[in-house]
């Protein structure tokens, strides 16, 4: 009876920390979600800038007659990661055709009046 | 001292801009004398063999193997195609100077008219327009074979690709030369770098040809394709071995370097069709 009693107390004793640190557990499940919807929101936002400047820049290539057969793929292979969701992989080969784009701009740049240094000598 | 480098200076821009601005037959005597000199033993006939022309090993076997030209069965299908009928009763023979035989060698020209450069593959087509036909696959098929037939009946004529002097035609063919020149793709080479500086040493196995004479026996059969392919399919192949994007096969670029390319070739034989690996 008296170890009944003890329990009791004990139990009425300790219920305001446990409420208070459910809602804590609640409140940071909350704004995990939220941060992680954001991170999401963001990370598909620049996957998809990522995507546009890598389409972007292979425009220009082709426009300047020095279209490399490796972008393509790489744009591809972006769009189809951005349409599975895996937005980090998106992001990589997007950039990665973007760089390869910039390049083979240089390239046509350079070829602009560099060409005849490959005339017989 | 500082007028000297002066004039040092403007000597070689001077210099660099006669060299950009050669006409086409100054580039065509450069262009053969380079690989003349780079291989005396060699006539200039026999740059049309290609690799064969300076690797004896590869040569014997080639020699060999046209002893049963792997080509015969679509080079008798052309020319049975060559002299089909269309539905209008008339044939190829009717939109062709010479009724179409012994002309390749005038080919490609530039047509003042339409302002482009125009390959026989390019006419062959035409002519089927004309007479109410649909167009060919300008790379591979019956167009080929067609045209292989066309090239066969040239066999032993000279290159006569007419120097353009002014204008549209000029540009046309600077355009091809540019093309020839500049280096593409990822791996950076330019048809030159292979086929003019590098001639005769090895691209990992294979022994780079000579672009002079690269003209003279198109359409090829080639073992790789189990068939004939045009020019433009070859060229298609070259930029994807550089990891540029291949252009559609007679497009204006296509069009203005065989423009460039024939002209080169200038007084070489027509000797095709012919195989290769």
């Amino acid at each position: 009876m008296i170890f009944q009693e003890k329990t009791k107390k004990h139990s009425v004793a300790n219920t305001k920390p446990i409420k208070s640190f459910g809602l804590n557990v609640i409140l940071a499940g909350f704004l995990f979600c939220a941060v992680s919807l954001s991170a999401h929101a963001q990370t598909e936002s620049e996957a998809n800038n990522a995507i546009s400047e890598a389409q972007s820049l292979w425009d220009e290539s082709i426009a300047a007659g020095h279209e490399w057969n490796t972008i393509k793929p790489l744009v591809a292979q972006a769009k189809q990661a951005f349409r599975a969701k895996d937005f980090a992989t998106a992001i990589s080969l997007a950039k990665e055709a973007s760089a390869q784009s910039k390049e083979a701009l240089v390239q046509a740049e350079y070829e602009k009046t560099n060409w005849v240094n490959n005339l017989p000598k | 001292m500082k007028k000297f480098l002066n004039v040092i200076t403007l000597g070689i821009l001077l210099l660099s801009a006669c060299i950009v601005n050669a006409t086409p037959q100054q580039d065509k005597e450069d262009f053969q004398t380079f690989f003349t000199e780079r291989f005396p033993q060699i006539s200039l006939a026999d740059f049309g063999d290609g690799v064969y022309a300076l690797d004896q090993d590869a040569r014997d076997q080639w020699e060999a193997m046209s002893d049963f030209p792997p080509y015969e069965d679509d080079l008798e299908r052309g020319e049975e195609l060559f002299n089909t009928p269309f539905a209008n009763g008339k044939n190829y023979a009717s939109c062709f100077k010479n009724d179409g035989i012994n002309i390749r060698q005038n080919y490609p020209k530039f047509d003042s008219k339409s302002g482009v450069v125009l390959t026989l593959e390019v006419a062959i087509n035409e002519c089927r327009a004309t007479n109410g036909e649909t167009a060919l696959n300008y790379k591979v098929g019956d167009l080929a074979k067609i045209s292989a037939y066309m090239s066969s009946t040239s066999e032993g004529s000279l290159i006569n690709v007419v120097a353009p002097s002014k204008g549209n035609g000029l540009k046309a063919y600077e355009a091809g030369k540019q093309y020839f020149y500049s280096k593409r793709g990822q791996l950076n080479f330019s048809c030159a770098n292979c086929h003019l500086q590098n001639v005769g040493r090895k691209a990992r196995s294979e022994t780079l040809s000579p672009a002079l004479g690269h003209p003279t026996h198109f359409p090829v059969y080639r073992m790789k394709w189990a068939g004939f392919g045009t020019l433009h399919r070859r060229i298609n192949s070259c930029n994807k071995q550089v990891r540029a994007q291949p252009l559609v096969a007679q497009s204006e670029t296509y069009k203005n370097l065989e423009y460039f390319l024939t002209y080169m070739s200038n007084g070489l034989p027509i000797n095709g069709p012919a195989s290769r690996k």
